[in-house]
């Protein structure tokens, strides 16, 4: 391996060094709070080259040695060109918008889209102050809801976060918040999402032919990026909302060095119920909040270092309380996340980034039922490590190549129980330790000006190991035994390659023909009971009965941009298959996990999906928005389940559609709406019921072989935003003069559901009354939960 | 204060509005007409076996065709491995003398109703093949040319250490049953709960017919395998609308209450495990359907249950 690199290197060396070149390197930052931008394009005209940023903000291009008009494009603001004189390997930091004057009003003619050049299969940048601007449920600005608005995403269920991409289950997505693996992006039952909009700077989600630096999940990844905090001044934003509020405070370490921020935000549900419900009203002394909190700091040490410091702490807590005091019950769940970074410039072609990564989940129940107590607690703690290289030999390539390392420590569930004085025996807790690690490289490369490549390979490797009780299950004539693993005892390794390709080939007319394969192994599961996604599924490791999960994924695409880019236009089709899925057994309950291993519940099977996406979307202009279309099929095929023959898995949808759309009136109004049509979810239902013991059973027939109606409905906003500028007297001319308010504000206001649509959440048979008395009956009953539901929130900023 | 009370209103609004249930119709398809068999055998008991057939959802659901769906004119025998018996077709208005109580149990009725329903079962008078201890019992049904089999065991039976009852401290006349109990050591053992009170009302006959199990009556010993412990059970017939909420689940100091647990295999417990999930979680989204596992060989839904009792008699005073 080591000397196929060194080949590689040489190769590339000796061509980039073949005639008299020069590298131009260096940051881009945003003037006005001195933010790093990513993927800002820095392009040479005359030549025809180009590069972007990467997620720090940093370039490098290196082109024959001479003087370059080169035009720095960044999304939102006016190319600015500068004369750079290339004698040398030349380092140059772009402050983008500095020329602005303060008084012009800002310019959004936008940069031309680059949709149709680049590799990008199936990846979508989302930029946060257009998630802002969208219809946002009770006020709370989420991006996890957006992103379900995009082709080939679908949400699990109302409000839902958690999200199905091309039919990979909800733990099949990778989602970072500054490099830092999220396991449960969910706040309130999964009706927020962890991430706090004031706090992140950028979102990019990739569907599909993901490149080697991203692993350990089969679907998608969603790289979540936190704002760095204003290196020029000290500044403050915030929200006001119905159930929730939250601020920001950023401002510079050390001017234009370092900065940070801090974002809290907390849901005050909790202290309207108290204020709301009487004593004697079935949810007194009930409550549930969430709050959390985000923290950034970052210093440059000079032109060639930069360190930077993010963390995350969220907490969800629920609360039941019976009036009567014979039973209550507390639930806090919540996920805490550090990153440290290091970025080291080598040179100017040879960029590195050092991360060193702690994230903890942790889910708990507790209950108390006169003298019984039971204390359930699940968790995940993991501890990274990554190094990531990225090379810029010439403007034709772009390689990056790093090794990844986590030492994960899973707590599937540890119980405890007791009556009075006697303790209940419940076994152990359960804890699994394994080692997850993975090296990679990716050349980038051009061929020619038609044909694009991305070519990558990565090698992964997990080890399931010790102390570790395995119970072995008996049946009547065998007793149950266990096998005991001590620390260090390597269980079970796995290891495989992981080939990744994505390719453009450029045709006339602005159009281009994209085509991607990534080939995955994903070495953990999120093990779920229920139809609706809980805290209370469970993250379960590769081991030595759960293999890891094996899928690949092909898809191809046209991509067409319409009246100067305008317009960008694409349809993707997509396969994808999926192996050692994982489901419980029928009937499994969490309850049985005691003196047990939860893998023991667990059944095995294979998935594919197929489908077409379409995306219309138009960036520029005063009307903005999009129109996704997907046609899919998911299925499932388990040889423990449904006898066998396949099903459809629970989120399969055969159309999604949707159509988001912004209006800016004027420099006071926005209009947005979104509105969403999505084949109904499956689910299982009853086929059939008897009668044994004088009880009514049911006999429940395929597996999701029941469809709930279609789910649709459309949200409105409109935000009024106040006065940007003041007029005042120049005191020099007497010139009346506008001049940028410090303050600024804005009414958000929006409407949920605005037909009030009654969605199904979910179905159930419900029976009532007595049979022998004759007033016996059975029906289907759907439950619905939003209604419409306005709401307003105030934010501000200064 | 006039803000508290504009979150107040949303607040109610949203709990109000976010649970909104309605009736629909949907298509739920994959109905399959199956045979129920439901069967027992106890010890120093005749063997009993009822069959009917699965309804879809959307059937009529009155007590007619209720009554209506047992199944006579199946050939259904017994063997306990050396002797086959084939057991005959009884009915409620027509029941072998000594069978009412166990027929009005599992029918449902009381005995006096049995003459005014025709309900039909299958049973033997032959005493070789009642219920012994130790042994095992393999039950086959012929209906409409399929055969469905089965095979259970009546264990040893585990008796109680003793049997008391308590008073709760808010309500000095009333409280739960409980009793001290040693589980054999490294075994597997399930149990059943159900009780019958026999005091005796003012016509001279007990206040039950009938055993009654209690909310969440199997349990086994994965918890407590070779302990010794006292737990306690509630009065399952002190429910309803006419018991006052602080009695309710208790039993009144002076009655007098037969307690019988039985003892039963891993695949019956599993069976009735997985069915009292059902009754408790039936609709629940949380849960995954709770489809009960069978020991019925052939394609039939239901049980062939054995059960080892043991009696023990509380009298309710401390």
């Amino acid at each position: 391996m080591y000397r196929l690199i060194t080949c590689a290197f040489a190769l590339i060396s000796f061509f980039s060094f073949s005639q008299q070149n020069c590298t131009l390197s260096g940051y881009i930052t945003n003037a006005s709070d001195g933010e790093t931008i990513i993927d800002a394009k820095v392009f040479i005209p005359s030549i025809s080259k180009g590069v972007l940023t990467n997620t720090y903000g940093f370039y490098s291009l290196t082109v024959p040695c001479g003087t370059y008009q080169v035009e720095f494009r960044i999304g939102g603001m006016e190319t600015e060109t500068r004369e750079i004189v290339l004698d040398g390997d030349v380092q140059f930091d772009f402050e983008a918008g500095s020329n602005v004057q303060e008084v012009d009003e800002v310019v959004v003619n936008g940069e031309a889209s680059d949709n149709t050049k680049s590799t990008k299969i199936g990846q979508i940048e989302l930029d946060i102050e257009e998630i802002k601007k969208l219809p946002a449920f009770l006020g709370e600005v989420d991006v996890v809801k957006t992103i379900q608005l995009l082709p080939g995403v679908s949400s699990a269920s109302e409000g839902g976060q958690g999200f199905y991409v091309r039919g990979g289950g909800p733990d099949q997505n990778l989602v970072l918040l500054d490099e830092a693996v999220v396991y449960n992006a969910a706040h309130l039952f999964g009706f927020f999402s962890v991430f706090n909009s004031d706090a992140v700077k950028s979102v990019n989600l990739i569907k599909g032919g993901m490149p080697a630096n991203f692993g350990g999940r089969m679907s998608s990844v969603l790289e979540v990026n936190m704002n760095e905090g204003n290196y020029k001044r000290l500044s403050v934003k915030g929200g006001l909302g119905v159930i929730s509020s939250r601020v920001t405070v950023e401002g510079p370490l050390k001017k234009d060095k370092g900065s940070f921020m801090v974002s809290g935000r907390r849901t005050y549900i909790d202290v309207i119920m108290k204020a709301a419900i009487s004593d004697t009203s079935p949810f007194a002394g009930s409550s549930y909040y969430f709050y959390d909190l985000n923290l950034k700091m970052n210093y440059k040490l000079g032109k060639k270092d930069r360190i930077y410091l993010s963390g995350y702490y969220g907490k969800d807590e629920f609360v039941f309380n019976d009036p009567s005091g014979d039973f209550n019950a507390t639930m806090p769940w919540g996920n805490g996340i550090a990153a440290l970074r290091w970025n080291h410039l080598f040179s100017n072609k040879l960029f590195m980034n050092v991360t060193g990564t702690f994230t903890d989940y942790l889910f708990s129940f507790g209950s108390e039922q006169d003298e019984f107590r039971f204390k359930l607690k699940s968790g995940i703690r993991d501890l990274g490590g990554k190094v990531d290289f990225t090379y810029f030999p010439n403007p034709r390539h772009k390689i990056k190549f790093g090794t990844h390392y986590t030492f994960h420590t899973f707590t599937p569930t540890s119980v405890s129980a007791s009556q009075e004085d006697v303790v209940f025996d419940t076994g152990l807790a359960q804890q699994l330790k394994s080692h997850e690690t993975a090296a990679y490289i990716l050349d980038e490369f051009d061929l020619n000006e038609q044909w694009r490549f991305n070519v990558g390979l990565r090698y992964s490797t997990f080890s399931h190991v010790g102390p570790f009780t395995r119970y072995v299950k008996g049946d009547i004539s065998t007793p149950d035994s266990t096998i005991e693993y001590q620390k260090g005892d390597l269980i079970k390794f796995y290891q495989g390659l992981e080939p990744r390709l994505s390719m453009r080939y450029m045709l006339p007319d602005n159009s281009s023909i994209k085509a991607g394969y990534s080939y995955n192994y994903q070495y953990v599961h999120l093990t779920s009971l229920s139809a609706v996604s809980l805290p209370t599924d469970i993250w379960f490791p590769t081991t030595n009965i759960a293999k890891p999960q094996i899928g690949w994924q092909g898809s191809i695409g046209y991509f067409k941009n319409l009246k100067e880019n305008r317009y960008e236009t694409s349809v993707e089709v997509y396969y994808k298959d999926m192996r050692n899925l994982i489901e419980y057994k029928e009937g499994a309950l969490p309850s049985d996990n005691v003196n047990d291993n939860t893998d023991n519940l667990l059944t095995f099977g294979r998935g594919w999906s197929y489908g077409a996406e379409f995306f219309v979307k138009k960036a520029l202009g005063k009307l903005t928005g999009w129109v996704g279309y997907t046609w899919s099929k998911t299925e499932r095929v388990f040889e423990d389940l449904n006898n066998g023959e396949p099903f459809a898995a629970k989120y399969d949808r055969r159309h999604d559609l949707s159509i988001v759309a912004s209006y800016e009136l004027n420099d006071r109004w926005t209009f947005s709406s979104s509105f969403i049509y999505a084949t109904g979810n499956t689910l299982t239902l009853p086929t059939s019921w008897y009668i044994q013991g004088q009880d009514l059973l049911f006999n429940y027939g395929q597996r999701n072989s029941t469809r709930m109606s279609p789910y649709h409905r459309l949200d409105i906003s409109a935000i009024w935003y106040s006065k940007a500028y003041k007029e005042q007297e120049d005191p020099t001319t007497g010139e009346t003069i506008k001049v940028k308010k410090r303050f600024k504000s804005n009414w958000a206001f929006s409407v949920y559901n605005v037909y009030n649509r009654a969605n199904p959440y979910f179905l159930y048979v419900d029976n009532d009354g007595d049979f022998l008395q004759g007033d016996f009956e059975i029906s289907v009953k759907q439950v619905t939960l939003f209604p419409i539901i306005p709401s307003v929130t105030w934010n501000f900023e200064f | 204060m006039k803000q508290q009370h504009i979150f107040a209103s949303i607040l109610a609004a949203l709990l109000l509005l976010s649970s909104c249930t309605k009736e629909v119709v949907i298509d739920i398809p994959g109905y399959e007409e199956q045979l129920v068999i439901d069967g027992q055998i106890e010890t120093g008991q005749p063997p009993f076996v009822m069959l009917s057939k699965s309804k879809e959802v959307y059937a009529p659901t009155d007590l007619n065709a209720f009554l209506n769906g047992f199944i006579t004119g199946a050939t259904v025998t017994v063997s306990d491995g050396t002797t086959t018996v084939q057991l005959d077709e009884i009915c409620s208005n027509n029941l072998p003398p000594g069978t009412e109580e166990m027929a009005a149990a599992m029918f449902g009725i009381s005995v006096a109703d049995l003459s005014n329903y025709n309900i039909c079962a299958y049973s033997t008078f032959n005493t070789a093949i009642w219920g012994q201890v130790g042994k095992t019992y393999t039950l086959t049904v012929d209906y409409e040319g399929k055969t469905y089999t089965a095979e259970t065991s009546i264990l040893a039976p585990t008796t109680f250490d003793s049997v008391y009852w308590k008073p709760e401290t808010d309500t000095p006349d009333h409280g739960f049953s409980w009793v001290t109990l040693t589980d054999p050591a490294n075994q597997y053992d399930a149990y059943k709960w159900e009780i019958k009170r026999i005091n005796t009302t003012a016509n001279g006959s007990t206040v039950d017919e009938s055993f009654t199990p209690t909310f969440s009556p199997v349990f086994d010993d994965e918890f407590f395998d070779g302990l010794t412990f006292d737990f306690g059970y509630e009065n399952p017939h002190a429910v309803g609308p006419n018991v006052p909420e602080e009695y309710r689940f208790l039993y009144p100091e002076g009655d007098t209450v037969v307690i019988k647990l039985s003892k039963m295999d891993r695949n019956v417990y599993e069976y009735m495990e997985k069915k009292y999930t059902q009754l408790a979680t039936a609709g629940n989204p949380f849960a995954t359907p709770t489809n009960i596992p069978n020991n019925i060989s052939g394609g039939a839904l239901g049980v062939w249950a054995g059960y080892s009792p043991s009696f023990d008699t509380l009298a309710c005073y401390e």
